[in-house]
């Protein structure tokens, strides 16, 4: 066998990664050893079917890879920030922008959200769990996997390096000749198959698991958006699957789909990506607008302003959101009437977007506001976001693209509507519903902290992007003479990403003080919330809710509250629980040696991959177990324990 | 015993796929106009498909996921439609020439 | 587990209406899948390049033998699911091996035809369209073996536990998967075979 291409050559930085990932490995080994934590680790967690636990794996995996793509932000940013300088070369630099993409926007956004929907939603809606728990974990596993297997790559064989959109013929096999593509399709295959999975959980659970009352005009905004969500990523990642299934085809197999000869069209990448892409970014987006939804009537002790309008324009932009693919190529040479006709569709979603954030300024209007740490992300959002929306239409415009396009106006437009519509909104959800799942709050003084170097910062590196981007400098270009001017605009961009870094070290640095010294909630409702994940206890017990709650009204805790409407009625029986299983784990260490086998064109192991994975599916079928039943004893006591009271 | 193995409607279903694919033949062997032949084409297909949909499947069966599987249908239908015409339109009928 | 006597087996458990209802949100995404992969076949149909077009390859016989096949499975596979709901166990299993019979036959001529492909000269490498016709071909076909496979083990599963709410779940949930294949094949038949060779 041929070794000489697993190895990835040159760069002090690139050993300096293998020896850290090395250091991280035996020292997460021995650790686990040493402290005889393996067997915890394998029952409480890599076997779990538990939504919430699942959602903290999501959610940790996330904050990795915050870190994974941010060291990538900020190596670009420091290659940058003079002109000519020395620290990557043209082939560093490319993997380094083209996993920046990928981690931020399918392995950290995605599994954020995710994560952050699968601790909240059965809890909003009144459920015990989801309605597949053991697929929750398949989904989980997948997605982890996929996400380890892009990783491996910067180390074993070479990154992908023909940007995170990879058109065609770039990422060809003639000019992308290293293994870094075929990570590409693989990886987000395994992944997108796992994210797929959890949009079907999603939509079954959110519409047939709502506890007795809960019409759907009664769910909380937050499950809504999620709804829609889940029903977009159900609906646009087979053609994902699908084009990435060809780009493998291609670059494994030699067909001519995407080509430039024998009739391959290399364009037929670009449209299929975007038919995708563009949907992917309400996928990350209607969440945030759901999070922020939930936070703005929390804080201003307010039911949400136009509720109605609110749903129906989620539903809009779901539907739209399908029909503006072709403005991320205005320039390919299609003619006008398709430019004008996405030009058309592409400003329409301003419009729906545009009531949901007059909606939130007027539940704002005469409220009670309490700045709280959610809260301000929440209130810089709005008009962060509109810069974004603004240069949004800006672009939209099919003839003045042609100006823009891949400049870094466009870098800047996109860093403007994705960080406050996705990583704003995560980090709030993160603050907000933080308490619920350990039991104390983060603590608000370095919370803040955080936030303004955030925030700050966040607007030093992107908004000069704007002008360098009018200035004329393209995306994607390594370095830059001198005599362009565009040196000092690079050096301010660069001193922002170093402050978002520290507003970022801080804000972990919170979970570790606040773990030690924030004092314990026993109330289960520390911010005085209106919804039902709120009227159990936190940390949350594993069955959710002691007795199902019945809902009249659309904000259930609050009504609960004020109107002294009781939820719970029911006496306490006993609960079924789903068992823990191990076999969601093993299918996605399976998948990924089979997607590593295929990336290194070793056909026999891959076939043998391939027959363990319908083994393990075979063997998930004859699976005959019936789950477990908690008693009402146990319940009682747990009850009590958790809210204070000696057992 | 028959009549229980065979239900009446499986069976006219069954017959009637047949037929429609026999029907739609006639592209072939029949000296049509383009139009002619893909309007055939388009019927037969969408009569076939929902004969599976409604005979077969039993889509409207349950009464409290009727509607939701419908509106499922139709949002797929919208997505795909949108994806196969859209690209068409945009690389064929709408390219700049 | 709570068992609603008035709803047929399949349905008779919340889990088991919910695994119908969650099916057919899978089912409505093989549609934009589908509907992908016919995308790329008809931006591709005229892109032949030095290869082959469609009506140099293409036979009727055999497709309308395919037709045949795989619309008598979906008949027969509905009448296993009619036996099934009467609790009749042995017409359920002949039915049911009848169908998965003509999906091995159905998979066993389409294997036959790519291969007379190959021996003309169009491979999956020779240009965009045999590309893209390989794929979708392939894509359903690899359906229909998937479905060939996981029937069979249903089928076992049916042998030896009998018709109760977990097999007859799982036996109706492949009825629509089979079903469905059905229709994807009415698209192929109608839009790649005949309009290729009107």
């Amino acid at each position: 066998m041929d070794l000489e291409k697993f190895k990835v050559h040159g760069e002090p930085l690139i050993y300096g990664a293998m020896i850290s990932i090395a250091l991280a490995t035996i020292g997460i080994i021995v650790g686990l050893t040493v402290f005889k934590k393996w067997g915890y680790l394998w029952r409480e967690w890599l076997t779990t079917v538990d939504h919430k636990r699942i959602g903290v794996m999501y959610i940790l995996a996330a904050l990795l890879m915050l870190f994974r793509g941010g060291i990538d932000a900020i190596m670009m940013r420091l290659q940058t920030a003079a002109p000519d300088m020395k620290f990557l070369d043209a082939q560093h630099y490319n993997e380094v922008f083209t996993t920046h993409g990928l981690i931020m926007i399918l392995f950290m956004a995605m599994p954020f959200i995710i994560g952050l929907m699968n601790v909240i939603i059965p809890l909003q809606i009144g459920a015990r769990d989801v309605a597949f728990p053991r697929l929750n974990a398949v989904s989980f596993w997948l997605f982890f996997f996929g996400a380890m297997l892009l990783n491996i790559s910067f180390v074993i064989g070479g990154s992908p390096d023909a940007g995170w959109s990879a058109y065609f013929p770039l990422a060809s096999i003639e000019f992308s000749p290293t293994v870094g593509n075929n990570y590409y399709s693989l990886a987000l295959q395994i992944s997108g198959i796992g994210t797929l999975i959890t949009g079907i959980n999603f939509i079954v659970t959110i519409l047939k698991m709502r506890a007795p009352g809960m019409k759907l005009m009664k769910m909380p905004m937050f499950t809504w958006s999620v709804l829609i969500t889940n029903i977009i990523i159900v609906f646009a990642f087979p053609v994902l699957t699908v084009a990435l299934a060809l780009m493998m085809f291609d670059r494994l197999f030699g067909s001519q789909f995407f080509t430039m000869a024998n009739g391959g069209m290399d364009m037929l990448w670009a449209n299929l990506f975007w038919v995708w892409g563009h949907p992917e970014v309400y996928i990350v987006v209607l969440p945030a607008f759901g999070i922020y939804s939930e936070i703005i009537a929390t804080f201003s002790k307010k039911n949400l302003y136009g509720y109605t309008s609110m749903v129906f324009s989620m539903l809009i932009i779901s539907l739209l959101s399908f029909l503006v693919w072709a403005h991320h190529f205005y320039t390919m040479g299609q003619g006008v009437m398709v430019n004008s006709f996405f030009s058309i569709t592409t400003m329409a979603i301003a419009v729906p977007t545009g009531v949901k954030i007059f909606n939130w300024l007027f539940t704002l209007r005469k409220g009670r506001i309490t700045f709280t740490t959610p809260m301000l992300y929440t209130l810089a959002f709005i008009p962060i976001f509109t810069i974004g929306g603004v240069t949004g239409v800006m672009l939209a415009m099919a003839s003045a693209d042609y100006q823009y396009h891949n400049t870094m106006f466009l870098v800047a437009h996109f860093h403007y509507v994705l960080i406050p519509g996705a990583v704003f909104a995560v980090i709030a959800g993160f603050h907000y519903w933080f308490p619920k799942v350990f039991g104390f709050r983060l603590n608000e003084r370095l919370g803040k902290h955080a936030f303004w170097w955030i925030i700050i910062s966040f607007n030093v590196t992107f908004f000069p992007l704007f002008l360098l981007g009018l200035m004329g400098m393209t995306r994607r270009m390594y370095t830059y003479s001198e005599e362009t001017g565009f040196g000092p605009l690079n050096m301010l961009s660069f001193a922002g990403a170093l402050g978002l870094a520290i507003g970022f070290v801080i804000l972990v640095y919170n979970i570790y003080w606040s773990t030690r010294y924030e004092p314990r909630d026993t109330t289960g409702d520390p911010w005085d919330a209106r919804t039902l994940e709120w009227a159990t206890n936190s940390p949350i017990p594993a069955y959710n809710f002691a007795v199902v709650p019945k809902v009249q009204t659309r904000d259930a805790l609050w009504s609960a509250k004020q109107d002294n409407i009781p939820l719970f009625t029911e006496e306490i029986t006993k609960i079924h629980m789903p068992s823990n299983t191990g076999k969601p784990f093993i299918l996605g260490v399976v998948f990924f040696f089979f997607g590593f086998f295929l990336v290194f064109s070793m056909w026999i192991p891959a076939i043998v991959a391939g027959v363990g994975i319908i083994l393990v599916m075979a063997a998930m079928s004859f699976d005959r177990d019936h789950g477990f039943y908690i008693p009402a004893k146990e319940v009682i006591a747990t009850e009590k324990k958790l809210r204070g009271e000696t057992v | 015993m028959m009549k229980q193995l065979f239900p009446i409607r499986h069976v006219m279903g069954y017959i009637a796929s047949l037929v429609l694919s026999a029907a739609a033949l006639a592209v072939i062997y029949l000296d049509l106009s383009k139009t002619v032949d893909i309007i055939i084409l388009t019927v037969t297909a969408i009569i076939q498909a929902s004969l599976q949909l409604f005979v077969f499947m039993h889509i409207g069966e349950s009464a409290d996921t009727k509607k939701e599987l419908y509106i499922n249908i139709a949002y797929a239908l919208f997505v795909g439609l949108v994806t196969i015409f859209g690209t068409l339109f945009i690389f064929l009928w709408g390219w700049y020439a | 587990m709570k068992i609603d006597a008035s709803k047929p087996l399949e349905y008779a458990t919340e889990e088991n209406s919910n695994k119908i209802f969650g099916f057919w949100v899978f089912l409505g995404a093989e549609i934009p899948l589908f509907a992908t992969l016919f995308t790329v076949y008809l931006v591709m149909v005229d892109r032949f390049a030095s290869g082959p077009s469609g009506k140099e390859i293409f036979e009727i016989g055999p497709v309308l033998i395919e037709t045949f096949l795989l619309l008598s499975s979906s008949f027969t596979i509905g009448l296993a699911i009619h036996a099934m709901r009467h609790g009749y166990k042995k017409a359920m299993m002949v039915f049911m091996g009848i169908t998965l019979l003509m999906g091995l036959a159905f998979i066993g001529i389409e294997i036959t035809e790519f291969f007379t492909y190959v021996h003309e000269g169009a491979t999956l490498q020779t240009s965009g369209f045999l590309s893209s016709l390989f794929v979708l071909l392939g894509t359903h076909g690899a359906h229909v073996s998937f479905g060939f496979l996981w029937g069979s083990v249903i089928m076992y599963q049916i042998w030896r536990q009998g018709i109760n709410p977990a097999t007859a779940n799982k036996a109706f949930i492949f009825s629509l998967f089979w079903h469905f294949l059905d229709v994807v094949w009415i698209f192929i038949f109608s839009f790649v075979y005949l309009k290729g060779l009107m």
